[in-house]
């Protein structure tokens, strides 16, 4: 499997990155940002969307930082799992994404701006052609979406990053920056429908780092992840609770890889005066998987019954 | 200080001993004895027959091969001779070949499920710098196929593909960046053809059948092959005591091995054909090479490279590699193909997907009144191995137990599919699963262990199963009486809480097809070994044997060093080449340690003489004194007497040169004379059985394996490190089969998970504790007693693991892979149809002997009595299948019974009522329709 060819542009500060990117638009050419590699390398040895630049930010100083409070968007996610320093709960959901080797090199951001997934989708070229392509990556065809056909302007990639919920739980903040500068967002606000768009970045824009709030050492929970194979799987369906330790009025429960984005759901918690079970009931109700991933979407809906339960034990 | 032998003179001071190999720091044994040691080693009694005057025991009998053991490696754990080149990434596989000048190949695939090729335009490729041949199917119009009676395969399309992903046309460039865009710019025309998916579709009437077999085409289906088998009597199963009836289904797997397909093809200097392929079955490559290529065999030489996995899904000859060797013709240069995984899963040849339905019945005592299958199997594009698979999924389900009657319908269909084909457990594995789970659930309505219904009905050593195949050594019952042992069975089954579960199945392999498929098994043998030792007392051992990580390499190696008493490394095994090595069939049916050891055996034995002969001269003695034992020949009354075995061989070459030696194997004459009675026949057979505990979520239908006793009857263990690694390993595949792995075919009929991550092979973490347990029941005809332990152990996890979910959550289901999804909607299903609120409370199942309890375990004590007797050959008298019914086994049932059927056609009358597959006879052949094409 080759890559088509592209140009690695390797910055050495955040400045120079921003610049590069700065550039490349100006003269209307289209880039990718790399940090571990895991999820777009794949992507481009199955000519998915591929761009003839790609931005590297990998030779940046000083952002693979992991504290309780701050972490760096090139702190890989084995570093994540091991550190002491980290928050228990990112710990853990780090420890669960794919497998140890793709975890040496896989980043907190790349993790977080992973690309939607889906079975018409992740595939290699000779296959998408076999399909007349999809609507994600169309190949100039306008091509309709295979999942739900006949409606060609949704995309409904499934989002099945690990971390996003965790973060979200804990209330995390996302730090993006570009050529217009830096700006802050709340972690369950970062993420934009639909499966192509995936997240409000902008075009130049990159995640810096994420914030946690600082009491966030006295917050407690879980992240449950559903998948065939305890290893390399991506999730199927991923639930992540949150607290502050002897103060359940400050739950808040988040899923991932349901849907294109992963989701906070407040509203669902707050309808339900702590009711475990209502909660499950009410996020089951609100969340609706298509089939494009593994398992079936009904049995996948169906779990995060089971996972919102356990994310919620004490 | 020792005088070993090093590469390096000089070097002995700092020799390794952490196993890493430094070049010139390794310790070789000196060859012949005398050199630097005053005293040869002693024999080691351990693993010299207790009948033969050693310490091994042999509880079962003794072995005509007994006498040529010499302690020296049988029955030792022994690593794989090839396993430091492997560990090193010295191993040359298939794409690690470079030859000088070497241009890539690139394969044009068909985008359709069915089409018709109107016309290919490659004018664009062959224009494009770099591009230096461009080949299609007009370049070789001659079919080929692995089996001779189904040739229905071509290098490329001829004039239709018949899945996506079949092969259309092929470039050759000076690289794979050309090669791609080479591909990419040849214009196929198709008329898009109606396709068809679903096996069930296949047996239907269709306007374009995938295939045309002219005169002998069934009706206009896509039936490729239907099989009948009725043999007993089944009169009277409406009134059985017990039975069962499942309809299951099992998705297509593929074999998953880590090696893709790699090819390089080279036309020499002299116009020979030198192609490297990663085969199993390199014998019937250079077949159809010569056959499609138009050349003489001895035209081509065909390379097996380090083979990385095969599992069956190596050994048809491949299109590409007539690929390679088109285009290496054409640019006369050499030419490598790697396939990418999504072409492996495209050429396929695994498991096939399958409607399998069984029907069980017992009677009052207990035994099995009645076996009925009916197995619609989906073979997709092409033929492959699926002439035999129609038959082994119902011939190698009657045995181990002893049957009142059988009947078979199968019937194996074309669909639009990547070809199914061979894989480890070929035919056996589905219906064996549906089988098990069958006796398991006769025991539960029985209220019997299911266990001791196995042990009542057991068929013993040396009989003969219904539809007359010979078995030999048998195992059976020392297997399941060691895996109940094992895992504390009488403790745990029925009486573990909600969600822990235990359970047993069983299998039953053949050790070697009985029939070579390309010759009259009358003039040729299956397996030959040339062995050959010039003065330095090397010994070269030239096999076709293909070693495709199974060890065949190290089984040949062992038995000649064994009946030579030389160690293992001065013997040099050369398997690779057909310029050099003998036609061998290959590794395919579990045949190769059963049929080469034996040859090699055979060819070791007449150098033994010839070295004895020489030492009988020397010493003055006669040979029958004289014992070998670690490169010593010497009288066994005064060990003083006797010379090294460098003098023997030097005394033994005179006038003549190197010793050279021949040996041959094939199998005895056996088996009935109904048609099909070939298939599924084998000089001898194994059997296992093994007992499964999982865990199960019940709130999300996951299930974990925990650990697995498996026992496998081996014969002889040749390498007891290697078998328990083959049941190591065949306990993994199982559990992909039986838990995650299937081939998805999504709404549009695509292949949906072509690549490693979606086609979910189980995971280390997966993996329970496997507790391998060999069992030794002496093959007589097996080398010194050994038998299969590649494919058998395979199939009895998927049965256990299945009986295992039942015992933790009472549910059963018919349908692999067990994934979460289905497990939890058989729950979710139970739950609503009892009116159970939390899945916490789900009522597991629970056992109270019944009356029959007793009855079987006291029959089975009196079997095992005899099954000793007969295993010793202690008792010879003939056993057929039936005696348990209460048949005289020396005369033919059909005699004894009026109502007694041996039929492998049905009867007009039968026709309307047979199962799913069977109902492929409702077709009538198109010579008997008045159609002549």
């Amino acid at each position: 499997m080759l890559m088509p060819p592209f140009e690695l542009h390797r910055p050495k500060s955040v400045e120079e990155a921003c610049n590069i990117a700065q550039d490349l638009i100006s003269s209307g050419q289209e880039f990718d940002w790399i940090a571990g590699g895991t999820d777009l390398i794949p992507n481009y040895k199955w000519h998915i969307n591929t761009k003839p630049h790609v931005i590297s930010l990998a030779g940046i100083d000083g952002v693979s930082n992991i504290s309780m409070n701050e972490i760096g968007c090139m702190a890989r996610l084995h570093d994540i799992s091991q550190s002491g320093d980290a928050h228990p709960l990112l710990s853990q959901a780090a420890s669960k994404v794919a497998s140890s080797l793709i975890r040496r090199n896989a980043t907190l951001g790349g993790n977080l701006c992973l690309d939607t997934r889906c079975f018409w989708f992740n595939q290699a070229e000779e296959w998408r052609s076999s399909i007349d392509w999809c609507h994600k990556c169309d190949c100039g065809t306008g091509s309709d979406c295979r999942v739900i056909p006949n409606q060609n302007e949704l995309c409904v990639a499934t989002y099945q990053g690990d971390i996003a919920p965790v973060l979200m739980v804990l209330n995390a903040t996302a730090h993006l920056i570009g050529p217009n500068g830096a700006r802050s967002v709340l972690l369950h606000e970062f993420y934009q429908l639909d499966g192509m768009t995936r997240n409000i970045l902008q075009p130049g824009e990159f995640m810096l780092k994420i914030t946690l709030p600082d009491d966030v050492s006295e917050w407690v929970g879980s992240y449950q992840k559903l998948r065939v194979r305890e290893s390399w799987d991506f999730p199927e369906a991923g639930a992540a609770a949150a607290w502050k330790k002897g103060d359940r009025s400050t739950l808040k429960v988040a899923t991932t890889a349901l849907e294109s984005i992963p989701r906070r759901h407040d509203e669902e918690v707050a309808n339900s005066n702590g009711d475990v079970k209502e909660i499950c009931d009410a996020i089951y109700k609100s969340t609706k998987p298509v089939n494009n991933t593994a398992l079936p979407p009904r049995y996948r809906r169906n779990m995060i019954k089971v996972l919102v339960k356990r994310a919620c034990e004490e | 200080m020792s005088k070993d032998y090093v590469q390096q003179p000089g070097s002995n001071s700092d020799v390794r001993v952490d196993g890493k190999r430094v070049a010139g720091k390794l310790r070789f044994n000196p060859p012949g004895s005398g050199g630097s040691r005053p005293e040869m080693a002693e024999r080691d009694m351990e693993f010299i027959p207790e009948l033969q005057g050693g310490n091994e025991a042999q509880p079962a009998g003794a072995h005509s091969h007994d006498k040529y053991r010499t302690g020296t490696t049988v029955g030792k754990r022994t690593p794989l001779v090839d396993a430091k080149a492997k560990v090193t990434g010295q191993a040359w596989y298939g794409d690690d070949v470079r030859l000088a000048n070497e241009l890539i190949g690139r394969i044009v695939r068909s985008p359709h499920h069915h089409a018709r090729v109107k016309s290919i335009d490659t004018s664009k490729a062959e224009a494009l710098p770099g591009v230096i041949a461009v080949s299609t199917g007009a370049d070789a119009p001659n079919k080929f196929g692995v089996l001779p009676v189904t040739k229905d395969e071509h290098a490329m399309a001829v004039e239709k593909v018949r899945h996506v992903g079949d092969l259309v046309a092929c470039v050759a460039a000076i690289d794979e960046e050309t090669a791609r865009e080479a591909a990419s710019l040849i214009e196929v025309d198709y008329e898009v053809l109606e396709s068809v998916h679903d096996a069930k579709k296949g047996l239907q009437d269709v306007d374009d059948p995938i295939h045309w077999r002219g005169k002998y085409h069934i009706g206009s289906t896509n039936i490729q092959k239907r099989v009948f088998q009725e043999f007993g009597d089944r009169s009277n199963l409406e009134d059985s005591h017990a039975s069962y009836s499942g309809k299951w289904k099992f998705m297509g797997v593929n074999h998953g091995f880590t090696e893709p397909h790699a090819v390089v093809a080279h036309w020499d200097s002299n116009g020979r054909l030198q192609l490297y392929t990663p085969q199993q079955v390199p014998h019937y490559a250079h077949r159809a090479l010569a056959t499609v290529l138009e050349v003489p065999m001895h035209q081509v030489n065909v390379i097996r490279t380090f083979v990385g996995g095969g599992f069956g899904g190596k050994s048809d000859p491949f299109p590409h590699e007539m690929c390679a060797a088109i285009l290496a013709r054409k640019a006369g240069r050499p030419v490598r193909i790697t396939f990418d995984r999504e072409e492996v899963f495209w050429v396929n040849r695994g498991r096939h997907p399958s409607n399998i339905e069984i029907k069980m019945h017992a009677d009052d005592e207990g035994k099995i009144s009645g076996l009925d299958i009916d197995a619609l199997i989906d073979g997709g594009g092409f033929a492959s191995f699926g002439h035999v698979t129609s038959y082994y999924n119902g011939v190698l389900a009657t045995a181990p137990y002893e049957l009142g009657s059988f009947h078979y319908t199968g019937a194996r269909v074309w669909t639009n599919k990547p070809a199914s084909g061979a894989m480890r457990g070929h035919g056996a594995v589905n219906t064996r699963c549906a089988l098990e789970v069958g006796l398991d659930d006769m025991a539960e309505k029985m209220q019997v262990d299911p266990i001791d219904l196995r042990l009542a009905n057991l068929l013993p050593p040396h009989s003969k199963t219904i539809t007359g195949f010979r078995i030999t050594s048998n195992g059976m019952r020392q297997a399941l009486e060691r895996v109940r042992e094992g895992s504390n069975w009488d403790e745990k089954f029925r009486k573990m809480p909600l969600g822990k579960g235990i359970g047993i199945g069983c299998g039953f392999f053949i050790s070697g097809s009985g029939l070579p498929i390309h010759w009259d098994p009358n003039n040729f043998p299956h397996a030959t070994v040339h062995i050959q030792i010039d003065m330095d007392g090397g010994v070269t051992v030239h096999t076709g044997a293909a070693d495709i990580g199974q060890g065949s390499t190290t089984a040949v190696a062992q038995v000649v060093a064994e009946v030579l008493a030389l160690p293992l490394e001065l013997v040099h095994v050369r398997s690779h080449e057909s310029d050099t090595s003998p036609v061998d069939l290959g590794s395919y049916s579990s045949r190769v340690t059963f049929m080469n050891a034996n040859a090699a055996i055979s060819a070791a034995l007449d150098i033994r003489e010839k070295l004895l002969d020489a030492a009988s001269e020397i010493l003055s003695t006669p040979s029958e004194y004289l014992i070998l034992n670690d490169r010593r020949i010497y009288n066994k009354r005064d060990p003083a007497e006797g010379i090294s075995y460098l003098d023997a061989l030097h005394k033994s070459q005179e006038d003549k040169g190197a010793l050279i030696a021949s040996g041959a194997y094939r199998t005895p004459p056996m088996g009935g004379v109904h048609k099909g009675a070939a298939a599924g026949l084998a000089p001898a057979y194994s059997f296992s059985a093994y007992v499964a505990e999982v865990e199960v979520d019940v709130e999300m239908g996951l299930i974990k394996c925990t650990d697995v006793w498996a026992a496998h009857d081996c014969g002889k263990a040749l390498n007891p490190l290697a078998v328990e690694g083959q049941i190591i390993g065949s306990c993994h595949m199982g559990l992909g089969q039986v838990l995650s792995e299937q081939m998805v075919y999504g709404r549009t009929g695509h292949l949906q998970n072509p690549n490693l991550l979606e086609y979910k092979i189980p995971s280390v973490h997966e993996m329970p504790n496997v507790t391998p347990i060999i069992i030794e029941s002496c093959d007589p005809e097996g080398p010194f007693g050994a038998k299969e332990a590649g494919e058998g152990p395979l199939l009895p996890i998927l049965p256990a693991v299945v009986n295992a979910v039942y015992d933790a959550i009472g549910i059963r289901i018919n349908e692999l892979p067990l994934t979460p999804d289905k497990v939890w909607a058989a729950i979710a299903k139970k739950m609503k149809l009892e009116n159970i609120a939390d899945a916490n409370d789900l009522p597991t199942p629970r056992l109270d002997f019944s009356e029959l309890q007793e009855k079987l375990l006291q029959r089975s004590s009196e079997h095992a009595k005899r099954d000793v007797l007969r295993q010793r050959s202690e008792d010879t008298n003939p056993y057929i299948n039936g005696v348990l019914f209460g048949f005289d086994p020396n005369i033919p049932p059909e005699e004894q019974d009026g109502g007694w059927k041996i039929s492998v056609r049905p009867d007009s009358d039968q026709i309307e009522n047979l199962g799913l597959a069977g109902s492929a006879w409702t077709k009538v052949e198109q010579r008997h329709m008045g159609g002549e094409n």
